[in-house]
């Protein structure tokens, strides 16, 4: 909705300047997006006649013109221009004067005479070039012979009314109308309404009812239909004023029949709609459904096929128009039209938006409709633009209106007390000041001494409630004059969920071991489940399609959060960023079924992925890339921090992983985080060509066995005994055996165990590896003795013999 | 004998005068003071002396082995002191080669951002509410006071899944999941953060995926003036205390009265700068007193308790609390952006 200053001041007068006016308006909830000055940047700019024009003695294109500005000297200005003639009026930019385009006007000497000014193009006016004839867009723009000079062109020129462009909210459609806005301004400043006096003078002695019928056939979509008619048209243009308050509003003049209807939509905000009497047949239009698949043939000269659902206007043979949204070809207002219907109806807003939107089509008029029109409006505007035609001269209007109005509707009353608005505000609001802001927004208030009950205008949709009065005085009254308090009722504590608390201390460790965390897209695109060398049965494939996803990257959403790790990986890679310790806790969505009926599973995953150097680069930092042991080692301090206690490691097989390279951790049967080498062809897949150590976990199976309620234990009193146990074994015994061995054989007094070395190499067999153990044995309620110790350490080595063929290294 | 002592103290003394180095100072101790030391001989001598001179020469003899004793003593600190300075002086090392470390993570931006309002909100007593992302078309719009084809469904396009199935719009409908779970009237401090999906076209400043915190607060006599004191607040200790806070009426269907919530502009304090596009405000919040139909829909009494709601754009508030241009940036994952911030 845009309107211009001009526009609001033939209904209200008022002093503040646009800029006031706008922001006043912004903070009661009627918000200006922008303020347009077509006249912006244009100062001293005036109208003069060229009196007299000479060549220049020392150019062969340049001309001296003597201008009469209205002073007591004329101006000598010197131009290039060819157009120019005596007894023109131009635009003449004095010496001072600040052009659009930035450009200012001093004196200035070309070729040795003083010119005092310059005469102005179209362009340099900042016209719109579009809306001129050819020969006024270029060279010097020449005014009507008839324009006074010395005045300032802004006034000829039409430039001198600001307009308002407004971003109105979805609930104030009365606003979508200068009535709305003048209520507005109104309130806001106080001052008296003028609003035009709407009479008609019904001069041609045709009754409407004879000549024409209106009926409504779904009164669910159509709630009045009201029509009247008029002879003797004479379709032309329109008066100067009417096309300049149209154009404030940004509608380009058509023909006085056509920018009556828009000129009185904009006015009163009922959209109106004019047929061509003689080309609806039967001299009949209803307010029918659309017959599923009937023909459309609209003012756009295009045939579009309407739904079951949509409500068209029809004469006796075919339907004349998609009610509220466009007119019909046939029926279309023409040069030759002499007798013209015109319809102000009300639909059902729902239904309009959702055949505006199901054909693409939206204007001026469905905008109004979708928001909900005012329903006592509608014969108003039909005598306001009878009378707009016949002030023209440009029709004869028949006796009567017709109108079809089922059911009317009930006015709206709202009943409420001054406390349960201050109480709903925090404010302490008079009750005369509350009656004056309703008053002044013409919402009749009558005060019942105990309490006060308003009725709600029909133009007022949005207004049911207490709450809603509330508002209407608050925004008037001014937000900024209520105070800022505190809730002062029940003290509550402010807690998160054990969930909430887990996910955090999950980050913390991860970021305490040098991760960075990732956020991604719940997003997905099929193709990356081959990528991922994802089984073909898997679960993970069953993915949700969005209905209308915004492009053909990420049609699905996400069951898998190692797509999103694997993104983020190559996108740095590609980056040269190759040092890279990455990790994501981010919500997976596994349906239920496909195609979905309910709600998925949310399941929230922790992932992530270490490439590149161990270490930050530096003179004295390890050098060397990380491997397996790095990605194990920080989902082992993670396990610990959580006080996830007596899980087990073992081999297992993840298809995004190395098989030999991966490990399952374990709770019993549970897997509660894997972790391993990105299988060779998943990297081929994505261009990766490091080597890349991934790990993926459950959140709700690692919060599952993670431990609560920490006990600490008091420190020994008795020394401990150390003893290092070096084996040689098979180079396949798996360390964790071996471990389990130990302290399985070890007795009571094992207290700790270390695996400090691994060596396979030449001081060994070729099939063989060492390892060394620390071992500390200490007891809680003594010293141990060297006899115990050694019958430990004994029962261990033979233990170790036995199972593994283990032989101690000398 | 006498004479004999006198000559030993004087080239003791001279000779642990001259000694250079600890080592020297040895020599001349064991030369001296040792058991086959000059002193030791003349005490040995002694029973040769005739008694009554025993006591004197043997007093002589310990106050000569106590001078050169003292002597030693003295010249032993010194050239110890000497030889600690002369270490000290070759173990320099260029201190300003940099130091061993192990890198530390990273938080990502918004869960920083996410942080810090859960904190100051978990301080005024707001519990942390959750919900699925992927909603009911009834808990995301209807509600919320938003009937399907309402036009102010417009102000959100959505990803849809089935007609009633959508990617949440807001973290809105944990509002009603959470009344709806609560005993009914009983009072609520609620913030629900999340990610929420709009089918926004990407940008700088648009994204279909970002993060909002939506806060409901329902109690008996819950006031619009609350609202405002409780926002100034909040947005005080997220960005500073001097902040100014300006409520701009506005429309939401689940909130009457609504407001847009400005505040002053935290990269010119109010003065006008590109960032504030030169009014000195910048629009951060949405509020409302909660609408009474949203509160009967969950099935609270509007005539018996009231509430305040709001929402916030995490994207929106790091932008402005790190000075980030771009909001791809956050979902970019580029370590380069994401190392910068602790």
């Amino acid at each position: 909705m845009q309107v211009s200053i001009k526009w609001l001041k033939d209904y209200i007068n008022f002093t503040q300047t646009p800029e006031k006016l706008a922001d006043m308006l912004t903070m009661a909830g009627i918000p200006v997006e922008s303020i347009i000055d077509p006249g912006e940047g244009l100062q001293k700019v005036i109208t003069g006649r060229i009196e007299k024009i000479v060549p220049h003695e020392n150019s062969d294109h340049l001309q001296i013109c003597t201008l009469n500005v209205g002073m007591a000297e004329n101006l000598i200005i010197v131009t290039g221009a060819k157009n120019v003639a005596e007894g023109q009026i131009v635009p003449v930019a004095m010496v001072g004067a600040h052009l659009p385009n930035g450009m200012k006007i001093s004196k200035g000497k070309l070729r040795g005479v003083m010119s005092w000014g310059m005469l102005c193009s179209a362009q340099e006016l900042k016209l719109d070039l579009e809306m001129l004839p050819e020969k006024q867009k270029i060279g010097i723009y020449i005014l009507p012979d008839d324009t006074p000079v010395g005045i300032n062109v802004k006034d000829v020129l039409g430039l001198n009314d600001v307009v308002l462009e407004f971003e109105l909210t979805a609930n104030r459609s009365d606003c979508f109308s200068v009535y709305g806005l003048v209520r507005e301004v109104a309130a806001l400043t106080g001052n008296p309404i003028k609003w035009p006096l709407i009479t008609v003078q019904e001069d041609d002695p045709t009754a409407i009812k004879d000549v024409l019928s209106i009926d409504i056939k779904a009164a669910d979509l159509c709630q009045r239909f009201s029509a009247r008619m008029f002879k003797n048209v004479k379709v032309g243009p329109s008066p100067e004023w009417m096309r300049q308050r149209l154009d404030g509003a940004g509608i380009r003049s058509i023909n006085n029949v056509v920018d009556v209807t828009n000129f009185v939509m904009i006015e009163l905000g009922q959209p109106l709609h004019a047929y061509d009497y003689n080309m609806v047949e039967g001299h009949k239009l209803t307010a029918r459904r659309a017959i599923r698949g009937e023909l459309l043939h609209t003012l756009d000269d295009t045939t579009r096929k309407a739904g079951d659902n949509m409500l068209v206007i029809a004469d006796e043979e075919k339907a004349a128009g998609l009610a509220g949204i466009m007119g019909g070809m046939e029926t279309e207002i023409t040069a030759g039209t002499t007798d013209v219907i015109l319809e102000a109806a009300r639909f059902y807003g729902p239904n309009i938006r959702r055949t505006a939107r199901a054909c693409g089509l939206s204007s001026e008029a469905s905008g109004r409709f979708e928001r909900g029109t005012d329903i006592e409006n509608t014969t108003r505007a039909l005598d306001r633009a009878a009378q707009l035609l016949q002030s023209m001269g440009a029709c004869t209007v028949c006796k009567g209106i017709l109108d079809v109005y089922p059911t009317k509707k009930n006015p709206v009353t709202v009943n409420f007390t001054v406390e349960a608005i201050n109480r709903h505000l925090g404010t302490n609001i008079g009750k005369q000041t509350m009656l004056e802001i309703l008053q002044k927004l013409e919402i009749n208030a009558v005060d019942r001494e105990k309490y006060i009950t308003v009725d709600v205008p029909s133009w007022r949709n949005d207004i049911n409630c207490m709450q809603d009065i509330s508002e209407e005085i608050a925004r008037i009254y001014g937000f900024d004059k209520i105070d800022a308090t505190l809730p002062s009722g029940t003290a509550l504590q402010g807690k998160q969920s054990e969930r909430q608390d887990f996910v955090d201390k999950i980050k913390q460790i991860m970021v305490s071991q040098g991760l960075c965390e990732t956020v991604s897209f719940s997003f997905t695109h099929p193709s990356v489940f081959d990528k991922l060398n994802m089984p073909a049965d898997h679960h993970a494939r069953q993915a949700i399609p969005i209905m209308n996803p915004l492009t053909d990257e990420y049609p699905l959403v996400r069951t898998c959060l190692l797509s999103s790790v694997m993104e983020n990986l190559t996108r740095n890679f590609s980056r040269k960023n190759n040092d890279i310790k990455i990790f994501e806790i981010g919500t997976v969505f596994q349906p239920k079924t496909l195609p979905v009926t309910e709600q998925p599973l949310e399941k929230l995953k922790i992932a992530g992925a270490v490439s590149g150097r161990r270490d930050v680069i530096g003179w004295n930092q390890d050098a060397e890339p990380v491997d397996f042991y790095d990605a194990k080692g920080i989902i082992e301090i993670l396990l610990d921090r959580l006080s996830i206690k007596h899980y087990t490691v073992e081999n297992g097989e993840h298809f995004v992983m190395h098989p030999g390279k991966t490990a399952f951790f374990k709770k019993g049967r549970d897997t509660i985080f894997i972790v391993g080498e990105l299988h060779p062809s998943v990297a081929a897949a994505f261009d990766i060509t490091k080597p890349v150590y991934i790990f993926t976990a459950d959140v709700a199976a690692l919060m599952k066995y993670a431990g609560r309620g920490l006990k600490s234990k008091t420190l020994p009193k008795y020394p401990a005994v150390t003893r290092d146990l070096s084996i040689i074994v098979d180079r396949d015994t798996a360390a964790a055996a071996v471990e389990k061995t130990i302290n399985k054989a070890a007795g009571q007094y094992l207290s700790r165990l270390d695996l400090f070395d691994v060596y396979e190499g030449k001081q060994v067999d070729k099939d063989k590896k060492s390892m060394t153990f620390a071992l500390i044995f200490q007891a809680n309620e003594k010293t141990l003795t060297d006899q115990e110790v050694d019958a430990g350490f004994a029962e261990i080595v033979t233990a170790l013999q036995k199972n593994y063929n283990a032989a101690l290294r000398s | 004998m006498e004479q004999e002592l006198i000559q030993i103290k004087e080239k003791a003394l001279a000779a642990i005068k001259a000694a250079d180095d600890l080592t020297v100072l040895n020599e001349q101790r064991v030369r001296y003071l040792g058991k086959k030391g000059s002193l030791t001989a003349i005490l040995r001598g002694m029973g040769k002396l005739a008694p009554e001179e025993r006591p004197r020469i043997g007093q002589l003899v310990n106050k000569v082995r106590a001078d050169i004793e003292s002597l030693i003593e003295e010249k032993q600190t010194a050239l110890k002191a000497r030889e600690l300075s002369d270490r000290l002086a070759t173990e320099k090392i260029d201190v300003t080669l940099p130091g061993r470390k192990r890198e530390l993570g990273h938080f990502h931006p918004l869960t920083l951002t996410l942080n810090k309002l859960k904190d100051i909100f978990r301080s005024m007593g707001y519990s942390i509410a959750e919900g699925p992302q992927i909603e009911t078309d009834y808990f995301n719009f209807e509600a919320l006071n938003l009937p399907k084809d309402h036009p102010a469904r417009d102000m959100q396009d959505s990803f849809y899944i089935t007609d009633e199935i959508l990617m949440r719009t807001q973290t809105s409908p944990v509002q009603a999941r959470t009344m709806q779970s609560h005993e009914p009237n009983s009072p609520i401090k609620i913030i629900a953060p999340g990610r929420v999906y709009r089918r926004d076209d990407y940008d700088a400043t648009h994204s279909p995926m970002f993060t909002q915190v939506e806060g409901l607060c329902i109690d008996e006599n819950i006031k619009f003036s609350d609202l405002k004191g409780t926002l100034t607040m909040a947005m005080q200790q997220l960005f500073n205390d001097d902040l100014k806070l300006r409520f701009r009426p506005s429309f939401f269907p689940f909130t009457e009265p609504s407001a847009e919530v400005d505040i002053s502009c935290v990269m010119c304090h109010g003065k006008g700068c590109r960032v504030c596009k030169g009014t000195g405000w910048l629009e951060i919040l949405g509020a409302g007193m909660v609408h009474p139909r949203v509160l009967e829909m969950s099935g609270y009494d509007p005539k018996k308790v009231s509430g305040f709601a709001f929402g916030l754009g995490v994207e929106r508030v790091a932008m402005l609390a790190y000075g980030i241009e771009d909001l791809r940036l956050f979902f970019d994952n580029d370590l380069r952006f994401l190392k910068q911030f602790c």
